[in-house]
């Protein structure tokens, strides 16, 4: 069969609100419904249980937000990005919404590899006393088997403190990546008791991926 | 109305999967204004309630309603309920994420036996009072429906009202009824007091429940406390439902819930006449929409929701007249969008995998069949009415088209059973095996795959098998394993459910009201969640059987002479009390009764009792 020229839309969107408590598998669900209520010509996959040719970007955990999520969307034909976000955004959760779409090339990376540095930023329930140290290592569990991962490896830079307010960013590798709650838990788990009697002890409000950065543009 | 969102959202981010709490699904109604708030429970979880049928009938047609709001309530998993307590939280509806006991009125749909003990875990976690005589006026009426509202007497005493049958219609009338009287500043006794008097509601605090001899003297086992109350609840029908749009609004969950795709209701009934079937006696007649109706819910309905799946559903799709002529119309509406259009069950013949096969598409994963009984002689007692010629010409079609897995259903321990039925279960699924080897080609004769599905039998009020006890869990296994040493071949799997959930099950379904305190002790040791395995506290049951003094073996193993009179006699569901026993002697003597739609009315005595008629679309493919 020839090779039907297909058009690859990527579309941003934000994840937000209580929609940060979404799975990734969850979303994509969710995503997928979206495409569908805006009637845009998806492609759909040939074979045994024909489905819509949709391609989503790097997950993120369990309550975390984003402002940049991306997924990557074959259509049959040509629609205006304006137009297509347009139908998109009549379609979609308030906190879900798409807000940026354009074309990209049929050789360009998929949206999951084509931001290795994510930015972030974490609210905490106050300020901290003193910036929170950043431990050396995070011991991962799974499957009752430990995994010792060298923070060194993923963040880049420093994390900058601003109030309650933590940013940092983090690199995803090739051989895995440090997920951005992990590095907040084990930042908060260093944290000594409250430094008034009775304080409160910090705590984590929100966690969200501010910006995915492609290769390209940190040259 | 209280906001419990900020409270709630603080216990998230441990909750094992938190978007089972969070609302602000795609397709919700919220009307926050509405001065009189219904909420709809499930009591179970998001996930197995959220697809549930009454719950988006009902709540679509109250919130239809000028003034009215419905929302909905699920009941959190067993460790998010624990946290609940611990913090304090009281249950909460999704839409205003507010206390069920700040509603007007509350409804609990019953949809099995197993679900009593996650009643009461509703109630208490919301702190509305679980016996109906500790509430107060204060306290949100809370009303049941659903399939075990046929025997109502085992939940008396947690509701203030039960709606019995189809709920569109009896429920308005209800909330109605509650809202006028509650404006007027009525008691909740007087408010109990008018909704007795709506057709197909009963109110179980305005009878006394009688002993056993008294009742069988008496003719019933209720006696009114004043005069003027029916003494018979007739099941309500919604009689205009052949005409009504097949379209509903339909809310798109976030997580992963059973039957997460679009549902198009396409007739109600089946008159086929199993005599082990409360589905089948208690929703007859039967009435088919038209296929231009699903055909339009179905396209507006997957272009509002986005689904890639349209369920067809009902007890017997593949009956409806006009079967083929909907599956051509909405392959034709759905092609090339990559959207699956299923039938929950089909037909056991030839004419029913054909209406499969114009569905399935490339993907052929398992055909399920129910023949239910393993002799033919044990069929026609049952009254299923196949012939062994018919499964074979229905397993032949499947496998020629493609299929290489089917699924049999069969039920262990239905009257009359004998070690022969059982081996004749074994012999059944040897022969479909065979079959399905000599039709597929060589090469894949490997991946056939046969699986044999046993349920244990569980007697049900108000069918013909009513009368009928249940066997001894360990005869069930005994059968069982008769079944397992009788099956020869590795490529033929059996599966079965524990007997001891099936033997509660039965007790509670056809108890009488004396079985409440059963269901109330043995949640207060503990027992909840009972339909799932990891959940299930024997113990709890088997304690709670003590204190109370009742033994669940016998009751569950009780046979009746057909002449003895139920708890649930005060109960109508239009099939007369002589058509079941008619149906019982006919079952003792193999005799077969047809299926009203494609011969003569059987005289079961729905339709002149409710003034109603069969309505189909056409005729019926025999
Ligand atoms: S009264 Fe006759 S036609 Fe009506 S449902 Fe019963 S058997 Fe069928």
């Amino acid at each position: 069969m020839p090779e039907v020229r297909l058009f690859r839309l990527r579309v941003f969107f934000c994840k937000g609100g209580r929609l940060a408590l979404l799975s990734h598998l969850e979303l994509a669900r969710a995503l997928e419904r979206t495409v569908r209520r805006a009637g845009l010509p998806y492609a759909v996959s040939q074979g045994f249980s024909p489905h819509m040719r949709i391609a989503f970007g790097a997950a993120l955990p369990v309550g975390v937000g984003g402002l940049q999520e991306c997924f990557d969307l074959s259509l049959a034909s040509y629609v205006a990005p304006d137009k297509a976000l347009e139908a998109l955004v009549a379609t979609s959760a308030e906190d879900l919404m798409p807000h940026t779409c354009n074309y990209i090339g049929s050789k360009a990376p998929a949206a999951s590899v084509a931001y290795p540095l994510c930015a972030y930023e974490a609210r905490f329930s106050r300020a901290p006393e003193a910036p929170l140290p950043v431990p050396e290592t995070v011991t991962l569990t799974r499957k009752s088997k430990e995994k010792v991962l060298r923070v060194a490896d993923y963040l880049e830079g420093e994390p900058v403190w601003d109030g309650d307010r933590l940013t940092f960013a983090l690199w995803s590798r090739p051989t895995g990546s440090l997920r951005c709650d992990t590095l907040v838990e084990a930042m908060l788990a260093q944290q000594g008791a409250p430094a008034a009697p009775g304080g409160e002890t910090l705590q984590l409000v929100s966690l969200t991926r501010t910006a995915q950065h492609a290769l390209l543009n940190l040259l | 109305m209280t906001d419990l969102w900020p409270r709630l959202a603080a216990l998230l981010r441990n909750a094992e999967r938190p978007s089972r709490y969070i609302n602000h699904e795609w397709g919700c109604t919220y009307k926050p204004d509405a001065s009189y708030r219904f909420c709809m429970v499930y009591p179970d979880t998001y996930e197995l309630g959220q697809a549930n049928q009454a719950v988006r009938i009902l709540c679509n047609t109250v919130n239809g309603i000028e003034g009215m709001a419905a929302e909905r309530a699920f009941l959190p998993a067993p460790e998010f309920c624990d946290t609940m307590r611990t913090e304090g939280l009281p249950l909460f509806s999704l839409e205003s994420c507010a206390p069920l006991a700040e509603f007007d009125a509350v409804g609990i749909t019953l949809s099995h036996e197993l679900a009593a003990t996650n009643v009461l875990e509703v109630l208490d976690l919301a702190n509305i009072p679980y016996r109906e005589d500790k509430r107060s006026d204060a306290d949100p009426l809370i009303i049941a429906g659903g399939p075990c509202a046929f025997n109502p007497e085992p939940f008396a005493p947690f509701f203030d009202a039960f709606v019995i049958g189809e709920g569109e219609e009896a429920v308005c009338e209800v909330l109605l009824c509650h809202r006028r009287l509650k404006a007027k500043g009525l008691t909740r006794g007087e408010a109990l007091q008018a909704i007795a008097a709506i057709p197909g509601c009963y109110v179980p605090s305005l009878y006394r429940w009688l002993p056993e001899d008294a009742a069988q003297v008496r003719g019933s086992w209720i006696e009114p406390v004043h005069e003027g109350l029916p003494v018979v609840v007739h099941k309500r029908l919604f009689a205009g439902f052949a005409q009504s749009s097949a379209y509903e609004p339909c809310i798109v969950p976030f997580v992963e819930a059973v039957h997460d795709r679009l549902n198009v209701e396409v007739l109600r009934g089946c008159t086929r006449g199993c005599r082990f079937c409360q589905a089948g006696m208690v929703g007859r007649p039967v009435r088919e929409r038209s296929v231009e109706n699903i055909v339009s819910a179905t396209t507006r309905g997957l272009a509002e929701t986005g689904y890639d799946e349209v369920s067809l559903a009902s007890l017997s799709t593949t009956d409806h007249s006009q079967i083929a002529a909907m599956l051509e119309q909405l392959n034709r509406a759905c092609a090339g969008r990559g959207i699956r259009i299923s039938i929950p069950s089909q037909r056991l013949d030839a004419f029913g995998v054909t209406m499969a096969g114009l569905v399935a598409g490339q993907k052929k994963g398992g055909l399920t069949f129910a023949p239910e009984a393993g002799t033919q002689r044990l069929r026609d007692v049952i009254n299923k009415n196949v012939t062994e010629d018919d499964i074979f010409d229905a397993v032949d079609a499947a496998f020629y088209a493609g299929w290489r897995h089917c699924k049999l259903y069969f039920m262990i321990g239905l009257p009359t059973e004998t070690d022969e039925d059982i081996e004749g279960i074994a012999s059944l699924a040897q022969r479909i095996y065979d079959r399905a080897r000599d039709i597929v080609p060589a090469a894949q004769r490997g991946a056939v795959k046969v699986n044999v599905a046993c349920a244990l039998f569980v007697p049900k009020p108000l069918t013909p098998f009513q009368w009928d006890g249940q066997i001894e869990p360990e005869e069930a296994l005994r059968r069982v394993g008769l079944l397992r040493s009788s099956v020869k071949s590795r490529a033929i799997s059996i599966n079965w459910h524990d007997p001891s959930t099936s033997l509660i099950e039965a007790v509670l379904s056809r108890g009488g009201r004396e079985c409440a305190a059963w269901v109330e002790e043995a949640w207060k040791r503990g027992a909840r969640f009972d339909a799932w395995t990891e959940c299930f506290k024997q113990e709890a049951w088997d304690e709670a059987a003590r204190a109370v003094g009742i033994d669940p073996l016998i009751a569950a193993q009780r046979s009746f002479d057909p002449a003895y009179l139920l708890p649930w006699s005060h109960i109508s569901a239009g099939v007369t009390p002589e058509f079941l026993r008619r149906e019982r002697q006919c079952a003792a003597g193999g005799e077969k009764t047809v299926d009203c739609t494609f011969d003569a009315c059987s005289e079961c005595g729905v339709c002149p009792g409710l003034g109603v008629k069969t309505q189909v679309q056409g005729v019926r493919h025999a």
